[in-house]
């Protein structure tokens, strides 16, 4: 699939939400869409998805099949989460037999088959998620694009929804996700896209950074002691400029090696 | 497309929101019957209240699915198709509404009506019908042109067209009285034509194919607008913005 320049806006006297995206998203790629509140991210999923045309440019190659999981998705249909389910496996062209195996082995898996024969409005935010989830991987979708799917469900479900995400990607499957916990999916998205607010998206390819930046405030000339556990490429590397920093005393260090290329340091610093 | 008329038709019934338009209608159609001299003047009548039914009706479809839930099936099927399927739907319920409107005028015209006498029983009134059958395709097409024109109007009126709920709402309402009023609009004239020509009680009272015309080129172009509107803008309740 690949995007054109693409541009949204919601009427010719809008500002645009996107504007100039090109990038291509080829078979089994998992991208991170990265924005703040408001900047566009939920617009550019949707354009992506075909949920909505975009205003200029093209999106071409779009799998035949996807799937679009919306940030909220409220209990508005007159039918128990089953009901829904079928229809739209359905509505995803699984006839018959097929579509209801379907169903059902998603139901299950996302820990929600005994609660499915509720009526939508009764459910409570968590298990509507899991319907919004179940529906969008019916197909088992060549596209499937998630708006903060992961809110909202319990940690069986979430671990589901990443085992599920990882097997599309490995099926040749694109997947493209927002989430507000920078941790999701830490370091196996392939490529970053940060919608800027301005309409301006950049493509940043690797996972980024897989720890948050924690900024430490000062408070008067107080002791501090903080515990950092962090994974690097070279512990060695961070603990010589650890302790080389100006007022940082290494108390103790513990590093450990894994399997991969990486390895762990703890340090205590005061 | 089966499996999405099959969906919003699911909508549709078990949201009840197709309770109103039906009560509506045959409230209308009781009326109608009660105050008419003869059978081309009930079908006259039960054809013109197809249009605000059928707007009504697919306001109703067009208003009944959640953003989030119509979002996904754009992603699964298509905004086109399933824009196509929301219009569809009422279509099919406004023609079985209409049918059922004359099925029900030619069961309860009085022999005063013009077809042949005496008040007897159903048997005989649809033998009746049967040796006059112009009046009850002429008065199929008047429902047909009717139920063309509501729904024209229904999908020109209500999002993506229209999304804020008042303004929709008088807008579609206006648009039913115009279409029923104004010489131009092909409701109008395949009503007003019957008027003009109901000589005798017998007589089949063909709408002009102007007005049949007129009514397909109206439903294809609002169908149109509606449909490119639904591929452009996603978010049609005006309160989540």
């Amino acid at each position: 699939m690949r995007l054109d320049s693409v541009g949204k806006r919601y009427g010719v006297r809008q500002p645009w939400v996107v504007r100039g995206v090109s990038a291509d998203v080829p078979a089994g790629r998992l991208i991170r869409v990265e924005g703040r509140n408001g900047s566009g991210k939920s617009t550019l999923l949707r354009v992506v998805a075909g949920i909505t045309a975009a205003s200029e440019g093209r999106v071409t190659g779009r799998p035949a099949s996807a799937g679009y999981v919306p940030e909220r998705f409220p209990g508005g249909l007159p039918f128990s989460g089953r009901e829904y389910l079928r229809h739209m496996a359905r509505v995803h062209g699984l006839r018959g037999a097929a579509g209801y195996r379907q169903v059902e082995g998603w139901l299950e898996r996302l820990g929600a088959a005994g609660y499915a024969g509720q009526s939508l409005g009764s459910m409570s935010k968590g298990m509507c998620q899991k319907m919004a989830i179940a529906q969008a991987l019916l197909p088992s979708p060549g596209l499937l694009v998630l708006d903060e799917a992961w809110t909202g469900l319990d940690t069986a479900a979430r671990e589901a929804l990443d085992e599920a995400v990882a097997e599309r990607v490995a099926d040749g499957g694109a997947v493209l996700f927002v989430d507000h916990d920078p941790a999701r999916l830490a370091g196996r998205a392939d490529e970053r896209w940060q919608v800027g607010g301005d309409g301006a998206v950049t493509v940043l390819a690797g996972p980024g950074p897989v720890t948050v930046p924690v900024t430490v405030p000062r408070i008067g000339p107080r002791v501090q002691r903080v515990t950092v556990r962090l994974e690097t490429l070279d512990a060695g590397a961070v603990l010589s400029r650890l302790r080389a920093m100006d007022g940082v005393r290494v108390l103790s260090a513990d590093v450990e090696h894994s399997d991969s290329a990486g390895g762990s340091a703890g340090a205590e610093v005061s | 497309m089966i499996a999405l008329l099959r969906y919003r038709a699911a909508i549709l019934l078990r949201s009840h929101r197709w309770i109103f338009p039906l009560i509506a209608y045959g409230l209308l159609i009781a009326v109608g019957a009660a105050g008419s001299t003869s059978l081309a003047e009930t079908l006259d009548w039960s054809g013109a209240m197809l249009v605000p039914v059928t707007a009504f009706l697919t306001r109703a479809m067009l208003t009944a699915e959640p953003d989030a839930a119509r979002a996904c099936v754009g992603a699964a099927a298509g905004p086109v198709r399933a824009q196509f399927a929301t219009l569809l739907v009422p279509l099919g319920g406004g023609a079985l509404l209409g049918g059922a409107a004359v099925v029900f005028g030619v069961l309860t015209a009085e022999p005063a009506s013009g077809l042949a006498s005496p008040p007897g029983s159903i048997a005989d009134k649809v033998s009746d019908v049967a040796h006059h059958p112009g009046i009850v395709v002429a008065g199929l097409l008047i429902a047909l042109i009717c139920l063309l024109v509501g729904s024209a109007a229904g999908a020109l009126c209500n999002p993506p067209m229209l999304r804020h709920p008042g303004a929709a709402l008088l807008t579609t309402l206006a648009a039913v009285v115009l279409a029923l009023a104004v010489d131009v609009s092909p409701a109008a004239a395949a009503i007003g034509g019957t008027k003009a020509q109901a000589a005798s009680p017998l007589a089949a009272t063909w709408p002009g194919a102007a007005s049949l015309i007129g009514a397909c080129c109206l439903l294809a172009a609002a169908w149109g607008v509606s449909v490119f509107a639904a591929t452009r803008r996603d978010t049609w309740s005006v309160h989540s913005e």
